[in-house]
């Protein structure tokens, strides 16, 4: 095999044997506190809001675009939640509404970029200062605490293995739909070329649309499942989760210049970054050299994907 | 002794000799001509020359001195200019800017004034007539020719290559180019012309090199050879004809469209190839997209005697229409996705089964010949050729009452574009009604049953296949 092929092959599944050799690494040199039953679910926890976020920032993305109010949906989600349950609503209910307030959020970017055609950056950056700021002034930037009559039940949402299998849930069906169905070829072939998908009858602004709407929904069940966690609405919950969504997604091989990734890839990336922030703990590098280290790796698959892209011109 | 020489060029990529000892040579004072098929190894070639490969063996020299190999600005320093296909202008620079782009004069500060009035004499002496401090995204197409005309020259260069600088060029403005290349032939400039077009080639150069699958096939003065010949080098073998005869079966109408842009009225049968002809900017792209409801338009349109409302590409291609973009990169292939979703992107359900989906694109891929190293493959990776059988097989998966080929062998080669015209007689025969819009008279003067003539964004007549000449059409287009 020469050079050519080995750098085509790392940039292709790259993320999955550095995730493979991170595990065996850490599982190996780690054995007593890192492959633990205890330590992994852990890590499968910790992590399903972000896989959750990263899904639909994948949608996002593969349409060439991006999402940065998902943090803040996070946070207006949780709170909307938390207030509906002190209200004295079912958990259904108040799951239901704060997964509502994220499509809502939304589809109302969407409407902003498709009709009025502010490019998603400045869409979305405006919609996390709206949303976020809609989150404190609804609470007065106080907490809502989860009346404990019923905390119980609601928060039977993240204990366990329920997050895991929410997000195992969430993967299963954007995995269907961006590999078996219309509209989820419609959103690769509006992001691969625009132009193209409306000379092929594909109405792009109605994928756009789904698209954003979808990447809301995802970040307001993430949003309820971190106000489960925490026991309370919290106003400033999420805050700079988009980044860390965005970071799995492209770790995970999805071209920021839209029209090439998976969710598989997504899932990796975020695994990766998440089980490299566990090893460091359990190495106890600190949290600021743990920074450099993640914003280092983001570099790195950065710069393959645009080595590949090159390389398929 | 040449003035600019390559000495047996050899350039592998994994899998694939693009150059196998090519030599090539061109004096002070002469046009040499460079053809071959798509792939034949021109743009390769080139891109030796240019400094942008290095080559695994083989030598470029310039007055018989080596220059290092795979280092451009030893290159341009030694006076070899390339301008290429596409243009390389910053568009939001003027042209005196662009003209003097990372070539500034003056100290820390830069001398403004006297980039200007030098630009200024270069496109003068171009015959241009707008100003150097125009800017470049405000030029037209010819114009912005000329800009990277003036730059290279700019450059005291000593040979120029101009890389198929007439491919997006309005007629009248092909002339001109022409003719300013003979006038840079005179002052001594040595010139290396690459082009599609046959009928330049001829009426420029006075020596023609041959490659085919990366050698040298021939090289010899112009005189000594023919049209039928030169094709016959590139293809390898003998081309029966260019264009395969027609006997149209017509039917019943298909298109009835009238009113379209300032006036656009056309008819076009079951089984009939209509050209559409006019010069850039008459408005004929604007018809096609108009038709296929991707351009706003007043007027109406008929198919089959029904007046159908065409708002959207969706609309048209449920009504039957078709259409396949002149511009196949930005507008027609999606390059990441494989050739099996390229094809079957307009007619999914809306969950997709993979056998069924794969089997339809099996079947269409051999329908329509498109050579492929099988459904996997990235369409990005395809020829022009091949992926312009991938959109027909795309448009005509489901079945289609008219449709409208839009440059239909733009940017491809010889061989392949046979294979096109042949498919389009086949589409006939079954009953298609094929409007062809295109800037190559001979194309429209070899397949087209009938010729309708835009001027100004409006048919202005119309002229069947028996008395269709290029001159007629001309004359009607200006």
């Amino acid at each position: 095999m020469n050079t050519r092929k080995v750098m085509h092959f790392v940039a292709e599944y790259g993320i999955f044997v550095a995730l493979a050799g991170l595990f065996c690494f850490l599982a190996i040199s780690k054995s007593d506190t890192f492959f633990t039953t205890r330590n992994l679910t852990n890590v499968l926890r910790q992590n399903s809001h972000t896989v959750i976020l990263a899904t639909g920032m994948t949608l996002v993305i593969l349409t060439a675009g991006i999402d940065l109010s998902v943090g803040a949906i996070v946070a207006l989600a949780g709170v909307v939640c938390a207030d509906m349950l002190v209200k004295g609503h079912g958990v259904f209910f108040a799951l239901c509404a704060g997964v509502a307030v994220g499509g809502v959020a939304g589809l109302t970017t969407g409407v902003f970029i498709t009709r009025v055609r502010i490019p998603p950056f400045v869409a979305t950056l405006a919609m996390m200062l709206v949303v976020r700021g809609a989150a404190l002034k609804y609470t007065d930037a106080r907490s809502i605490a989860i009346p404990p009559a019923i905390e119980q039940s609601f928060s039977a949402l993240s204990n366990g293995i329920t997050p895991v299998l929410i997000m195992a849930g969430v993967l299963v069906v954007v995995w269907v739909v961006l590999a078996r169905t219309r509209f989820g070829r419609h959103i690769y072939a509006v992001g691969g070329n625009p132009e193209a998908a409306r000379l092929s009858g594909i109405r792009v602004n109605r994928v756009l649309l789904g698209v954003y709407a979808g990447c809301g929904l995802l970040a307001g069940l993430a949003g309820v499942l971190v106000a489960s966690r925490i026991g309370s609405g919290y106003p400033q919950a999420g805050e700079l989760y988009e980044l860390d969504a965005i970071a799995a997604t492209v770790v995970g091989g999805t071209s920021l210049f839209g029209g090439r990734g998976s969710i598989v890839g997504t899932l990796a990336g975020a695994f990766f970054i998440g089980i490299l922030n566990n090893g460091l703990n359990l190495y106890q590098v600190g949290s600021y050299e743990q920074m450099i280290l993640k914003g280092v790796v983001l570099l790195g698959a950065t710069s393959l994907d645009l080595w590949r892209g090159k390389d398929q011109s | 002794m040449s003035l600019l020489r390559l000495d047996s060029i050899t350039k592998t990529f994994p899998g694939v000799r693009a150059l196998d000892g090519v030599s090539f040579d061109v004096e002070a004072g002469e046009i040499h001509a460079l053809v071959g098929e798509n792939g034949a190894g021109k743009s390769t070639l080139m891109k030796v020359l240019g400094g942008a490969y290095v080559p695994d063996s083989g030598s470029v020299s310039v007055d018989g001195q080596r220059l290092p190999v795979g280092d451009p600005l030893a290159v341009q320093r030694r006076g070899v200019q390339i301008i290429y296909q596409e243009l390389t202008l910053v568009p939001e620079l003027t042209a005196a800017e662009n003209i003097f782009l990372g070539r500034e004069l003056g100290g820390p500060f830069l001398a403004r004034r006297a980039m200007v009035e030098q630009s200024q004499r270069l496109l003068d002496q171009l015959g241009a007539d707008f100003s150097a401090r125009r800017r470049a995204a405000r030029l037209s197409v010819p114009q912005q020719q000329l800009v990277e005309i003036a730059r290279a020259l700019g450059g005291r260069s000593r040979v120029l290559v101009f890389d198929e600088p007439t491919s997006t060029l309005p007629a009248p403005d092909v002339e001109r180019l022409l003719a300013l290349i003979r006038n840079l032939r005179e002052e001594g400039h040595a010139i290396v012309y690459i082009s599609h077009r046959l009928d330049e080639v001829f009426s420029l150069a006075d020596r023609i090199t041959v490659l085919r699958d990366g050698r040298h096939v021939v090289t010899a003065p112009a005189a000594e050879l023919d049209r039928r010949s030169l094709i016959r080098h590139m293809v390898g073998r003998d081309l029966e004809e260019e264009f395969p005869p027609r006997e149209p079966k017509l039917g019943e109408p298909v298109l009835e469209a009238s009113g379209l842009l300032d006036g656009v009225d056309l008819t076009v049968r079951a089984g009939e190839i209509v050209g559409l002809a006019g010069l850039v900017g008459s408005g004929r792209t604007e018809t096609g997209l108009a038709l296929f409801g991707a351009f706003a338009s007043s007027g109406t349109v008929k198919i089959g005697g029904e007046p159908v409302d065409v708002r959207d590409p969706a609309h048209a291609l449920a009504a039957g229409i078709a259409y396949i973009t002149e511009d196949r990169k930005a507008a027609g292939i999606f390059p990441q996705l494989d050739v099996a979703a390229n094809i079957t992107i307009c007619a999914l359900d809306a969950l997709i089964m993979r056998g069924p989906e794969r089997a339809a694109a099996q079947e269409a891929v051999r329908a329509f010949d498109v050579r492929c190293a099988g459904l996997h493959q990235r369409a990005g990776t395809l020829s022009g050729g091949n992926q312009q059988k991938t959109l027909l097989a795309r448009y005509l998966l489901r079945r289609r009452r008219l449709l409208i080929l839009d440059e239909p062998t733009r940017g491809i080669d010889v061989g392949a574009k046979a294979e096109i015209y042949r498919l389009m007689n086949r589409l006939t025969d079954e009953g298609l009604a094929i409007l062809m819009i295109s800037s190559e008279l001979e194309e429209l003067l070899g397949m087209a049953d009938r010729i309708v003539v835009m001027r100004e964004r409006r048919t202005v007549g119309e002229l069947d296949r028996s008395e269709a000449t290029q001159e007629r059409v001309m004359e009607m287009a200006t």
